[in-house]
């Protein structure tokens, strides 16, 4: 943002006088043991937790990776890059990573948009917009599984009484099998607005807090300079959301490559899997093979390659939107 | 919802997800073995999957307890398991509280190879030649069982007769008539025939076999031959007549939508013939998957579950004892478990001989129907050679190239069946 106090070039405030700094670096050795002491008793478990779960089981689940490992997790068994080798030629694979990017290209901006758009509104109403802000983040709380049962059941099953059918009844259509139909492939209706339903409310909350962060004087100056409506949208808000959308924009990318509790809810029986579903993830295709036939070498290996592609297109992501740069 | 859907009471599932949430160490399960288990040297940890019938987990429960007053140093610690059992099992699997003694559905021989389950030849003695043959075979690796059968489940097709004979039509009794039938009997309101949810079910599997094909033959994927191409090409005609019931609430192995009027045939299990006959008394009757054309044969799926005992458990020998004495050297609590809930064949003949429900009526049929034209699933057909079949049939239905699919599909099941035998 603007630059109005002035800064020294190491960034640091001037220093108010030299008695007190003097006071200042006598005091800051046994200080800063305390505060280093107070720092890793109350960081140290935390660390220590994310080492031993989070970066013992990624290093483990590489090494997994490279080694034939069915029915169990122990090393030894080396294959090198057999599991990368089997899982890039396995053509469903290749579909999975292909419909994910689909998938994203379509849902990431639709999100964003609607998320944008559900707030700016909001934000706008004068009265009851507590209750407003409350109705669409509730469906943020609630589960995929139990959101994708609704789905499932009530709203788009096959039958004549489903309430998607039940209201394309009124207008002359026969019963259409939502989530089984292929020609055309209506069961990315179901996915959807599962997904907008359940996602737009928590990013509406994020560009909400965005919105609320604008100082209302940089309106009052664009509009004493005459700027009104779609101009003040385009030159005030929207820069000043930068950040947020940026953010907002990072989340929805991983959030959509992450894509799995729908698309397993909504195509598994139960019984006889997901391998009938018309469309899956790659994360449904890697815990069918990890947890269903207990490959948990190729399981892993899947697992980095997805991390690999969700790594890429996050920096570049970043590259382009200039996440992580200073504002201003 | 409806009446026959209450499988899961209200403090089973909040068991259930508390168990996923917290892991395998504690959740719903029982307090070990009833009230003598203060002596107990050894705790077993037996797994289930969640039964759909009520009074199931009861009864299991109750055969811990009278197990532990047999044998009070062995304490018996019973498991309840909704949902996706199999991947909550074989992720348990890996952990220091793995089961030590769980049911598997469709024996799976590469888990016996894997050195994933315990050989239980010792436990069988002379009792082997009371088990039906065919699933003595079907545990059976390298010539020695891997687990004890414990009911089988027969799945064929259920139909209205007061449906059926209103329209002038007779039950079908070749594939043709099946999906004349299944039409004819479509109407604006509901669909003639329900297989499954995806349009598939099991129907790629029987089509094969009702064409005289085969899934896997010595080890060989055998499911991309001519005559089971052109059986699987086949299914393709229910999904263009629109004469099936897709996207119901609850999938094939539920006889909802059956017993709700909602289809006038079904495929179903023996295991809700009681719950069908309670619906419908005795407005319905039963018949295999018809063969798919002359040469063919009807074929009804024999599946089931089997105890088996985890080799890498702490106590394998007390777990061998305790699927012996339960399955083995037991006779009324075998025949509670396969007719006093839901409706199975026990395995064993002198307990099969004894259950009187399966005597008469529609389950002597289907008892028949089993003996007649049951096939079971090859040991190799697990999670990644079935996947990459019915993979190829649903592109087949919706208008996919059908040898070059199953071709394909038999390629990628070769290289994992290589695998499973390999160990």
């Amino acid at each position: 943002m603007s630059t109005a106090s002035p800064t020294r070039p190491g960034g640091l405030p001037s220093p108010p006088g030299r008695p007190a700094n003097k006071a200042a670096e006598a005091r800051r050795p046994r200080a800063d043991r305390r505060a280093w002491g107070a720092f890793a008793l109350l960081a140290g478990p935390m660390l220590i937790g994310l080492g031993v779960f989070k970066y013992v089981a990624i290093g483990w689940s590489f090494l997994l990776s490279l080694s034939e490992a069915r029915g169990t997790i122990a090393l030894g068994h080396w294959v090198g890059l057999a599991n990368y080798q089997t899982l890039l030629s396995a053509a469903a694979f290749r579909d999975s990573l292909l419909q994910i990017l689909l998938f994203t290209l379509f849902i990431v901006p639709v999100t964003f948009a609607g998320s944008l758009g559900l707030a700016l509104l909001v934000h706008r109403i004068r009265r009851g917009r507590a209750v407003l802000r409350t109705a669409f983040l509730i469906p943020a709380a609630v589960s995929y599984v139990a959101a994708s049962l609704l789905w499932k059941m009530c709203l788009f099953n096959g039958l004549p009484s489903g309430i998607a059918n039940m209201i394309g009844s009124w207008f002359g259509m026969s019963a259409v099998p939502w989530i089984q139909s292929t020609h055309p492939p209506l069961y990315w209706i179901v996915l959807v607005t599962m997904r907008l339903w359940l996602q737009v409310g928590f990013y509406m909350v994020l560009f909400l807090a965005g919105l609320q962060g604008i100082p209302r004087d940089v309106y009052e100056a664009a509009a004493l300079d005459g700027a009104t409506g779609l101009r003040l949208l385009r030159r005030i808000t929207l820069p000043m959301l930068r950040n947020t959308s940026v953010a907002v924009l990072m989340l929805q990318f991983i959030a959509a490559f992450q894509a799995f509790d729908e698309f397993y809810n909504l195509f598994s029986s139960g019984l006889s899997g997901t391998g009938t579903a018309p469309v899956q993830t790659p994360l449904v295709y890697l815990y069918n093979t990890a947890m269903g036939d207990q490959d948990y070498g190729l399981g892993s290996a899947g697992a980095f390659v997805l991390t690999a592609l969700i790594v890429g297109v996050t920096l570049i992501q970043g590259r382009i939107t200039g996440f992580g740069r200073n504002e201003g | 919802m409806s009446a026959q859907r209450t499988h899961l009471s209200r403090r089973g599932f909040l068991g259930g997800s508390l168990m996923v949430v917290a892991g395998a160490v504690v959740g719903c399960s029982t307090s070990p073995g009833g009230g003598s288990s203060s002596g107990a040297k050894t705790t077993l940890n037996v797994w289930y999957h969640a039964y759909g019938e009520a009074g199931t987990q009861q009864a299991a429960m109750r055969y811990a307890t009278s197990f532990t007053k047999a044998n009070p140093d062995i304490a018996v610690k019973v498991t309840w398991v909704p949902g996706d059992y199999s991947s909550k099992l074989n992720s348990s699997l890996l952990t220091a509280a793995a089961p030590d003694v769980f049911e598997i559905g469709d024996f799976n021989e590469g888990m016996a190879r894997r050195g994933q389950l315990a050989a239980l030849d010792d436990i069988y003695g002379s009792a082997a030649s009371d088990f039906n043959k065919a699933d003595l075979d079907e545990v059976t690796v390298d010539g020695k069982p891997y687990g004890v059968k414990m009911i089988d489940d027969v799945i064929m097709l259920y139909y209205r007769k007061s449906v059926l004979s209103k329209a002038g039509i007779n039950p079908p009794q070749t594939y043709d008539d099946l999906v004349a039938a299944a039409k004819a009997l479509t109407t604006k309101s509901g669909k003639g025939l329900f297989i499954g949810n995806d349009g598939l079910g099991d129907t790629p599997v029987l089509a094969v076999l009702s064409n005289g094909g085969d899934l896997v033959k010595s080890g060989r994927a055998a499911f991309a031959t001519p005559q089971a191409i052109e059986a699987v090409a086949g299914l393709k005609r229910l999904h263009d007549d629109q004469s099936i019931q897709l996207g119901f609430t609850t999938d094939w192995w539920d006889p909802s939508a059956f017993t709700q009027n909602v289809v006038p045939m079904q495929y179903c299990g023996l295991w809700a013939l009681p719950a069908i006959k309670t619906a419908l008394g005795d407005d319905f009757g039963v018949l295999p998957w018809p063969a798919f054309k002359a040469g063919g044969t009807p074929v009804v799926r024999v599946g089931g579950w089997t105890s088996v005992v985890n080799a890498k458990g702490k106590n394998v020998d007390a777990a061998k004892k305790y699927v012996q004495w339960l399955w083995i050297q037991q006779s009324d609590l075998p025949k509670d478990w396969a007719q006093g809930y839901g409706l199975h064949i026990p395995p064993r003949n002198s307990v099969a001989a004894s259950a009187d429900k399966l005597t008469s009526g529609p389950a002597k049929d289907i008892v028949d129907l089993a003996t007649k034209y049951g096939r079971t699933n090859p040991g190799t057909w697990d999670t990644a050679v079935s996947t990459a079949f019915n993979n190829a049939a649903a592109k087949i239905v919706t208008g996919g190239d059908a040898a070059a699919l199953l071709t394909d599909a038999a390629k990628q099941a070769q290289a994992d069946i290589d695998k499973q035998l390999a160990g």
